[in-house]
C-alpha cells in the first residue's frame, strides 16, 4: 500500500470516527469532534489527491467487502484531481462546521446531522476511485442518500424544507435510474464491469450503444451537476440545506456531475462523434445563461449563488464539448486546452463557492434571513465576513484578480481557435460559445455586484441587519483558508499544469494542453500566455496607486452631509434593494424571464387623482419548472389516480391480478 | 418401478388438485387435501430412497405437516365456523374444470426448458407442480370463502414443493423447515382471519372486506 492507498485507508477511517463521534459525542462538544473529523478526513482526501497527481498510481480491489462484485479501486490523475478538489473543500467545511454547528445539539448540531456529514464526505471521496460499475454505483447512490439526508436537516423549521428534499430525492433517483441503466448497458456491451475491461472495448462498441450510454449518462450526471434543464432541485435544495451542507454540496458535490461525464464521455468510451459533444455544448450554453439570468434577478442569497453554480456548471460543460469536438475535429492541443479550461474551472468554482456559501450561511447566522432586500449594511458590523466574501464575489464574478479569470480566459482561448479544416459547423458554433461565455461573464459581474453591494454595503435596512454580529472564529478560520486557496489559484493556477497535463494525457482527449509551471500560464498547442500574477499585481497596484495618489495630490477631504435633493434625511428605504437593482436587467430580459408583476394602487374616498398607496409585487417563477415539470407532475398525478381504479378493495380481484400476470408471464415465455 | 412408483404418486398429486376444484363441501376439500398431503409424501419418499438420510427426515416432515397437522388445523376451522359447510364457487364447476385443463396444459409448456435441462423421469413430472400452482391460484381467485383462499394457499405451496422435490432431486432440510415454518404461519394467520371474520360478520364471505383500499 503506497502513500495513496495509506492516505485514503486513514480517510475513510476518520470518517467512521467521525461519523461515531457525531453519534456518542455530548452535544457540547458534538460539533467540535465531527468537524475536526470532516477536517482531518478532507485533508487526507486531498493528500491523498495531491499524491495522484503528482503520478502516483494506485489500485486495490476487495473481492470480500461485497457479495457478488466486490469493491475495486483505482486512482489515475483524473481521480486524484477530484479527490483533491473534494478533500480541500471538506477540510474547509470541517474547520467551518464547528462554529456553525455550534454547542446547542440542535439542527445542524443534532446528531444525526453529524454522524451522516462525514459518511457523505468518504462517500464522495469514494466515488472517484471507484474502478468498477457495481462500485461506482454503490458511492454514487451513498452519496445521494446521505446528502438527502443532510438537506432534510432543518425540516422542523419550515415545510420549505420539505419541498425542496422531496424535490431533491426525486431527482436524484431519476438521475441514478438513468447511470445505472447507461453504466449497465455499457457494462454488457463491453462485457465486463471493470472500467479496465470497458476502457479496452470502449472504442469498439457500436455507434448505437456509445450514443445511447453517452446520452443515458449525460442525462444522470448533468442532472447532479444542476444543469438546465435538469436543475429544479438544485436552487432548492441548496438554499434550504444548511450552509455548511449547501457549500459541500455546490462545491463539491455537484462536480462529481462533471466527474461522470469526463470518465464516462472521454475515457470509457474513449470520445465520440460530433453530435454528442455539440448536445453537450447545448446544454452547457444553457445552463450558463439561464442560471446566470436567474442569479442576477434573484433576492434570496442563497438561491442567488445556487443559480451561479448551474452557470458555472454550464461553463465546465462548454469547456468539456469544446474538449470533445476539438479532439473529434483532429485538434488535439486545443482539446487538450478546453479539457484543462474545464477543470480548472471546477476547480476554481469549489473555491469561490465554497466561499460564498460558508458567507452567506454566516449571514443566515448572523441575520436569520437570506434575503438581500432586507439586509445591508453588514459590512460595519461583520468586516471580516465582508472581506472574505468580497474576495469570493470576485472569484465567481471571473474579474482579474479573481481565481475565476483564468479558467475562464482559458476557455475563451479554446473557442477563440480557428481551424477552417474543423468544419462548418465548429466554425459556427465557437464564436456562438463565445459570445456566450461573454454575456455570461457580463451578467455574472452584475449578479456578484448585487450580491455584494446590496447585501454588506450601505446602511442596514431591516433590526435584523443592524444587530448583526460577527461569526465565532472557527467559521472565520474556514472561511479565511478557503480564501487562501482561492487566491493562490488566482495568481498561481500555473501550479496546476503539471497536473493537468497528465489528465489530458492519460485521457487520450489531447496532448500535454499548459507548457511549463512557473508563473505564467503558457499554452504550448496555441501560441498564447497569460500571467495571473502579474495581471493581479498590476490590477491591485494601479487601484492602491490610484488611491494613494488622489489622496495625496487631490484636494483635502472634508466631511459633509450627502446630497439628498433639500429632502433629507436619506433613509435606508431610498437604498438599491437587491429588487431594484436587478429591475434593468429583468426589463432587458424580460421575455426569456417572464416575470409575474403587479402594481395596486389605491386611491383616497376623496377623488381618484390622489393616490393613497402604491403596491408593487413581483415574483419570477422558474420557466423551466412551470412549462417542462409541471405539466409532467401532473400527467403523472393523473396516471397515479386513474390507478387507484384497479384498487377496488376486493381480494377476489387481487388475486385474479397475481394469477393474470402469473399465467402471462409463463404465456410470454412460452411464445418467446 | 421407482419411476413408475413416483408417476402414480404425481398423477395423485394433480388428480386431488383438480378434485379439489371439482367438489364442493369444504370436508370434502380438507379429505382430499390430506390425500395431495400423502402423495407429495410419496414423491418425497420415492425421491429420498438411496439418497441421505436428510432427505428422509425432510419427506416425513413433509408428511407429517401436509397429511397431518394442516387438515387437522383446517377441521378446527370448520368446526369453529358452522355456516361454511361449502364453498360459493364465483365461476361455476365446470367452467372451473376448462380452466383447470387450461392450465395444466399451459404448465407443461411452459415447463418445457425445464424438462429439457435434465430428461429423467423426475424431472419429467415437474410440470406437475407448477400445473398445481395454477390451480391453487384459480382456486383462490374464484372461490368466495375465506377458507378457500386458505385451501388455494395449500395448493400453491404443495405445488411449489413437488417442483422442488422433482427438479433438484431432494431439498435440503434447512429449506424445507424455512418454507414449512412460513405455510404453518400462513396458515394459523388465515384461520384467525376466518373465526374473526365470522365473529364480526356472521359470515365468511371475502367480498364483505371491500372497504380496505387505497
Amino acid at each position: 500500500m503506497n502513500q495513496v492507498g495509506s492516505a485514503l485507508s486513514l480517510a475513510f477511517g476518520l470518517a467512521g470516527v467521525g461519523a461515531l463521534a457525531g453519534l456518542v459525542a455530548p452535544a457540547r462538544w458534538r460539533s467540535l469532534a465531527a468537524g475536526a473529523a470532516i477536517a482531518a478526513v478532507g485533508a487526507a482526501g486531498a493528500a491523498a489527491g495531491f499524491a495522484v497527481v503528482s503520478g502516483t498510481g494506485w489500485q486495490v480491489s476487495l473481492p470480500d467487502l461485497l457479495p457478488l462484485a466486490g469493491v475495486s479501486l483505482s486512482a489515475d490523475a483524473l481521480a486524484g484531481w477530484f479527490l483533491l478538489l473534494i478533500g480541500g473543500v471538506a477540510a474547509v467545511v470541517g474547520v467551518y462546521t464547528v462554529g456553525y454547528a455550534g454547542r446547542s445539539g440542535h439542527g445542524p448540531a443534532s446528531r444525526a446531522a453529524l454522524a451522516v456529514l462525514p459518511v457523505f464526505v468518504a462517500a464522495m471521496l469514494l466515488v472517484p476511485v471507484a474502478a468498477s460499475v457495481s462500485t461506482f454505483l454503490l458511492a454514487w447512490e451513498l452519496m445521494a442518500v446521505t446528502s438527502l439526508l443532510l438537506v432534510l436537516g432543518e425540516h422542523r423549521h419550515s415545510p420549505a424544507v420539505r419541498t425542496a428534499g422531496l424535490w431533491y430525492a426525486a431527482m436524484t433517483q431519476a438521475g441514478f435510474v438513468a447511470v445505472l441503466l447507461g453504466l449497465v448497458w455499457l457494462a454488457a456491451a463491453a462485457g465486463g464491469e471493470s472500467f479496465a475491461v470497458i476502457r479496452a472495448a470502449g472504442p469498439g462498441l457500436s455507434p448505437v450503444v456509445a450514443g445511447g450510454v453517452f446520452l443515458l449518462c449525460v442525462a444522470g450526471f448533468a442532472s447532479k451537476a444542476g444543469a438546465v434543464p435538469l436543475h429544479p432541485w438544485l436552487p432548492r435544495a441548496h438554499a434550504e440545506a444548511p450552509s455548511h451542507v449547501s457549500a459541500l454540496m455546490s462545491a463539491a458535490m455537484v462536480k462529481l456531475g462533471v466527474y461522470g461525464i469526463v470518465r464516462v464521455g472521454f475515457d470509457l468510451l474513449g470520445g465520440g462523434p460530433r453530435w454528442w459533444w455539440l448536445l453537450l455544448g447545448g446544454l452547457g450554453a444553457v445552463s450558463a445563461l439561464y442560471g446566470i439570468l436567474q442569479a442576477a434577478v434573484a433576492t434570496d442569497l442563497k438561491r442567488l449563488l445556487a443559480f451561479s453554480t448551474s452557470e458555472n456548471v454550464g461553463l465546465i460543460l462548454l469547456g468539456l464539448a469544446a474538449a470533445g469536438l476539438w479532439a473529434d475535429a483532429g485538434q488535439p492541443a486545443v482539446a487538450g486546452v478546453a479539457l484543462a479550461a474545464a477543470l480548472l474551472h471546477a476547480a476554481n468554482h469549489a473555491g469561490f463557492k465554497t466561499l460564498l456559501f460558508c458567507g452567506a450561511g454566516s449571514v443566515l447566522r448572523a441575520t436569520g434571513t437570506r434575503d438581500l432586500d432586507v439586509l445591508g449594511g453588514l459590512s460595519r458590523r461583520m468586516p471580516a465576513t465582508t472581506l472574505l466574501f468580497t474576495v469570493g464575489a470576485l472569484g465567481a464574478a471571473a474579474l482579474p484578480p479573481g481565481n475565476g479569470f483564468v479558467s475562464e480566459w482559458l476557455l475563451l482561448q479554446a473557442l477563440l481557435h480557428r481551424a477552417p479544416a474543423a468544419g462548418t459547423v465548429i466554425t459556427v458554433a465557437a464564436p456562438v460559445a463565445v459570445a456566450v461565455v461573454a454575456l455570461t461573464a457580463g451578467i455574472g459581474v452584475a449578479a456578484y455586484v448585487k450580491a455584494l453591494g446590496t447585501g454588506f454595503l450601505a446602511r442596514p435596512r431591516s433590526t435584523a441587519a443592524a444587530s448583526a454580529v460577527e461569526s465565532p472564529p472557527s467559521m472565520l478560520a474556514g472561511m479565511g483558508l478557503a480564501a487562501v486557496v482561492c487566491a493562490g489559484l488566482a495568481v498561481a493556477p500555473a501550479v496546476s499544469a503539471p497536473a493537468l497535463d497528465r489528465i489530458a494525457t492519460g485521457l487520450n482527449a489531447g496532448t500535454a494542453p499548459l507548457a511549463g509551471g512557473g508563473v505564467d500560464v503558457r499554452l504550448s498547442g496555441i501560441a498564447s500566455t497569460i500571467s495571473p500574477l502579474w495581471i493581479a499585481v498590476g490590477v491591485v497596484g494601479l487601484a492602491v496607486g490610484y488611491a494613494a495618489a488622489a489622496r495625496a495630490l487631490g484636494r483635502t477631504r472634508r466631511r459633509a452631509a450627502a446630497w439628498d435633493c433639500g429632502d433629507g434625511p436619506l433613509t435606508p428605504r431610498m437604498e438599491y434593494t437587491a429588487t431594484s437593482f436587478a429591475e434593468p436587467l429583468q426589463r432587458v430580459f424580460d421575455n426569456v424571464l417572464a416575470p409575474e408583476q403587479d402594481v395596486d394602487v389605491t386611491h383616497p374616498a376623496e377623488s381618484a387623482y390622489l393616490v393613497r398607496a402604491v403596491q408593487y409585487r413581483r415574483r419570477l417563477p422558474d420557466r423551466v419548472e412551470a412549462r417542462l415539470y409541471r405539466p409532467l407532475i401532473a400527467a403523472a398525478d393523473t396516471v397515479g389516480r386513474a390507478a387507484r381504479l384497479l384498487a377496488t378493495g376486493s381480494v377476489h380481484r387481487y388475486l385474479a391480478y397475481m394469477l393474470g400476470a402469473l399465467v402471462a408471464v409463463l404465456v410470454a415465455g412460452v411464445i418467446r | 418401478m421407482t419411476d413408475q412408483l413416483l408417476n402414480l404418486a404425481c398423477g395423485l398429486f394433480l388428480l386431488t388438485a383438480i378434485g379439489v376444484l371439482w367438489r364442493r363441501e369444504l370436508s370434502a376439500l380438507i379429505a382430499l387435501l390430506t390425500v395431495q398431503g400423502l402423495a407429495l409424501t410419496g414423491i418425497a419418499a420415492v425421491l429420498a430412497v438411496g439418497h441421505s438420510t436428510e432427505t428422509m427426515v425432510v419427506a416425513v416432515g413433509v408428511g407429517l405437516l401436509k397429511a397431518g397437522l394442516l387438515p387437522w388445523l383446517l377441521r378446527r376451522v370448520l368446526t369453529q365456523v358452522p355456516g361454511a359447510r361449502e364453498t360459493a364457487p364465483l365461476v361455476n364447476v365446470s367452467a372451473s374444470m376448462l380452466a383447470a385443463a387450461g392450465l395444466v396444459l399451459l404448465a407443461y409448456v411452459a415447463a418445457r426448458p425445464l424438462v429439457e435441462l435434465a430428461p429423467t423421469a423426475a424431472a419429467q413430472a415437474a410440470p406437475v407442480g407448477i400445473a398445481v400452482v395454477l390451480i391453487g391460484f384459480f382456486l383462490a381467485t374464484t372461490r368466495r370463502r375465506a377458507i378457500s383462499q386458505i385451501i388455494g394457499v395449500m395448493l400453491i405451496d404443495n405445488g411449489i414443493a413437488a417442483v422442488a422435490f422433482l427438479a433438484t432431486g431432494g431439498v435440503p432440510l434447512v429449506v424445507e423447515l424455512g418454507v414449512s415454518a412460513d405455510l404453518l404461519l400462513a396458515v394459523l394467520v388465515l384461520q384467525v382471519l376466518t373465526t374473526r371474520l365470522h365473529a364480526a360478520f356472521g359470515d365468511t364471505d371475502l367480498d364483505e372486506l371491500r372497504e380496505l383500499h387505497d
